[in-house]
């Protein structure tokens, strides 16, 4: 009897090890108002913030759960902590971070990284930050790099966090941007002044250790006018059999001519509800790259959003799903042509095998002002074996004539006729499934940073055997 | 009378773009059925149609649906096992329109539906067909033109259950000033549905001001072995249609009218009832068949 070719799923044993919770400040679970006072409290937050965590949680307990896409009814959010200290305050030097995290880190490959390519890192661990750094000529050039919570209370940078945070994504937006509203912690600033371009990338890497808990960093990045930066964020967890929530929020701010890349490689554990909610507004000529890998998470929400507010503003998103057992990843992206002449393209391809389900969905919006607006999406699934699932479901909502708008799908599975060419070119048939899988993947793992691909590559681990499937 | 949700989206998608459902107020049907054998039939308000092809069977219906008041009309085919049923829907109402067509397909069936839209207040079309049977296929060819106030809001969902089964949708269509279409076209590939094909494909020509025009092409995939697609355009004529045609001598001014045409020429040009094309002729304004 013949055997199917077997794809492995991704190999975890990179990010499932872990460490006793030491936390200093673990806080109950569940969210009350008592428990948003006390994180206001731990953070030393300004009375706006305090406030505006109340009135998150109030909007919170009034929006209704979604009800379309994958379910979340595992996910019970009065069983998630969502607030834990590490026994660690932020540090400049990885030397200072106790041993355990630090080992975690370095398990990961930050600091490595740190050394050989990137222009600053921060590093968080469970609810906050344990690391953050940037090189000295970065600093001297303007860009600043810290963490939320130091820019708050920077009279310099204060101001600018409090007319931009949670302006993209306000708390209204859904209900895990209200729950993320009310509980933030963590994650990172970035400002990078008028025409500095960084030609190496920063990067903020997320763990979350402790179990039961859940991971609420907030990623606000403002570019001024004809600057460039690449942004990178990872994030991982070990596996526990409780459920995880991520419910992160990023707000990128892209001013006229300014370009932006954001690459993500989301490998959360197998008990992760990852509900992140990610945001970009383009002016006048600017442009956002969006570069996306999910991988891990048991479910999945994630559609990292393009507002095209300025003549000639772009985006690009390039973006790929990878499936496997006990996975239900609903990806995507949305795109809104709010401006003349703005232009979109999508490119996203999704991998299902072992009975998880994956879901392209996808929203192109051009208005009534978006004359001479540009868009194409295209998407491709390849399904791997009979009991998984891949589901592709694009809406594009056309406002104006005066534009040109295409969308192109595709789904099946590895091709005879590819694998009789292949084969007859003198590869086995093993090495050339292998080849096409690889192949299919190409185009999003040549858009990430080398070590990334390299990565990414390696959780794509490919173990042929037998004959033809 | 009641508000139901019509043409809801098998998987329905973010809320905002108001493509999940369409909620309508729906009166109740006749209960006396029309059977629908052959030939072409007028429908002027309510009514339920069945049209059965037995073991084998051809059956060629057309349907000239034209209503002054609101009406909803379902129609209901049973296609056996190699039988074959050719069904053409033409409507040109100017009130608003409910209509349901729901299809089950046996073993070797196959549905050749032509369907075309002329203007229309707000009409709510839904179309389910069942490939149930092996080597079942569906055909759809469908067209529209839609000028000032009108609404068109499409639901096609074609599940696929049968082996090898095949569905190939084609929709264009144009889009005047101030009209609004949804089309929605799903594929679902049911497990075992093994050696399935499904391809689906809409060009949209934008006319006017004021338009709005959703897309939601979907597939959803429970089998490995099947191949599906799905491609929309949506756009202005294109520069170099317009370049070709000045180089032939034809003035601007007819240049989106000949194009117009071509759109709707696709599903006209299936039908083989003199009357009918002439009635359609007639309703689209384009003078005598024969001119």
């Amino acid at each position: 009897m013949s055997e199917k070719t077997q794809i492995n799923d991704i190999d975890r044993s990179l990010y499932d090890f872990r460490f006793d919770e030491d936390e200093s400040d673990r806080f109950t679970s569940g969210i009350t108002p008592e428990i948003i006072s006390e994180i206001s409290k731990e953070k030393n937050d300004p009375e706006w913030m305090s406030e505006f965590r109340q009135k998150c949680l109030r909007i919170y307990e009034k929006t209704p759960m979604v009800k379309w896409g994958a379910s979340i009814e595992g996910l019970d959010v009065d069983n998630i902590v969502t607030y834990i200290r590490p026994k660690s305050r932020m540090n400049k030097d990885w030397d200072s971070v106790p041993d355990n995290i630090k080992e975690t880190f370095e398990r990961l490959g930050i600091p490595q990284a740190e050394r050989e390519s990137l222009a600053g890192v921060g590093a968080q661990y469970d609810s906050e930050l344990v690391y953050h750094n940037v090189r000295s000529e970065v600093a001297k050039s303007g860009v600043v790099y810290t963490d939320i919570e130091s820019a708050m209370h920077d009279p310099k940078y204060a101001e600018m966090i409090r007319t931009h945070f949670m302006k993209l994504v306000p708390p209204t937006d859904h209900k895990f941007a209200a729950l993320h509203g009310a509980v933030w912690s963590g994650g990172s600033f970035v400002y990078v002044p008028k025409g500095v371009h960084l030609d190496i990338p920063l990067q903020s890497y997320f763990r979350l250790n402790a179990k039961g808990a859940g991971q609420f960093e907030h990623t606000l990045i403002i570019l001024e006018e004809d600057s460039y930066l690449h942004f990178i964020e990872g994030c991982s967890a070990p596996k526990y059999y409780e459920a995880g929530l991520h419910a992160g929020c990023v707000e990128l701010y892209v001013a006229k001519g300014a370009k932006l890349r954001y690459s993500t490689i989301e490998n959360w554990s197998k008990n992760m509800y990852n509900l992140n909610t990610k945001r970009a507004i383009v002016e006048e000529g600017g442009k956002i790259e969006w570069v996306s890998g999910s991988f891990g998470s048991h479910v999945s929400y994630l559609y990292p959003m393009s507002i095209l507010n300025g003549r000639g503003a772009s985006a690009e998103f390039t973006g790929i799903t990878f499936a496997g057992k006990g996975q239900n990843l609903d990806t995507g992206t949305k795109v809104v042509h709010n401006a003349p002449d703005t232009s979109s393209y999508i490119n996203t391809k999704s991998i299902s095998k072992s009975g998880g389900i994956s879901t392209f969905r996808s929203s192109v919006v051009v208005n009534k002002n978006a004359e001479g607006s540009k868009s194409s999406v295209s998407c491709e699934s390849l399904m791997l074996d009979d009991i998984s699932r891949s589901d592709t479901i694009p809406a594009i909502d056309i406002k104006t004539d005066k534009c040109d708008v295409g969308h192109e799908a595709k789904i099946g599975r590895i091709s005879d006729e590819a694998l009789f060419y292949l084969t007859s070119r003198g590869l086995s048939e093993e090495d050339a499934r292998a080849m096409i899988v690889r192949g299919f993947a190409d185009n999003v793992s040549k858009e990430l940073p080398l070590e990334y691909a390299v990565e990414m590559n390696n959780l794509i681990g490919l173990e042929m055997k037998g004959n033809v499937g | 009378m009641d508000k139901i949700r019509l043409n809801v989206l098998p998987s329905p998608t973010f809320g905002q773009l108001g493509v999940n459902f369409a909620e309508r107020a729906v009166g109740e049907l006749p209960s006396d059925k029309i059977w629908l054998e052959g030939g072409c039939t007028d429908i002027t308000g309510d009514a339920v149609c069945s049209i059965a092809a037995q073991n084998g069977q051809t059956v060629n219906i057309i349907q000239f649906i034209n209503t002054d008041k609101a009406a909803h009309i379902k129609t209901e085919i049973n296609a056996e096992k190699y039988a074959s049923v050719s069904l053409v829907q033409v409507f040109a109402c100017q009130a608003p329109l409910i209509s349901q067509l729901e299809t089950k397909l046996d073993e070797n069936a196959s549905f050749d539906l032509s369907q075309l839209y002329i203007g229309g207040l707000d009409t709510v079309s839904e179309i389910r067909t069942t490939l149930g049977g092996r080597l079942s296929r569906f055909n759809a060819d469908i067209a529209y033109t839609l000028g000032t106030g009108s609404k068109l809001d499409i639901n096609l969902i074609a599940d696929h259950y049968g082996k090898k089964s095949v569905s190939e949708i084609n929709v264009g269509g144009v889009l005047n000033e101030g009209s609004d279409k949804v089309f929605k076209g799903t594929i679902d590939f049911k497990s075992g549905a093994s050696g399935a094909k499904g391809h689906e494909k809409e060009d949209v020509l934008l006319a006017g001001d004021n338009i709005r025009n959703r897309i939601v092409p979907v597939i959803l995939c429970a089998e490995e072995d099947v191949e599906g697609s799905h491609g929309a355009t949506s756009g202005r004529i294109d520069d170099d249609q317009i370049f070709y045609m000045r180089s032939r001598g034809i003035p601007d001014e007819q240049i989106l009218n000949i194009l117009a045409r071509a759109k709707l020429a696709r599903v006209i040009g299936k039908i083989d009832d003199e009357q009918v094309k002439q009635r359609i002729f007639k309703a689209l304004g384009w003078g005598d068949l024969d001119d």
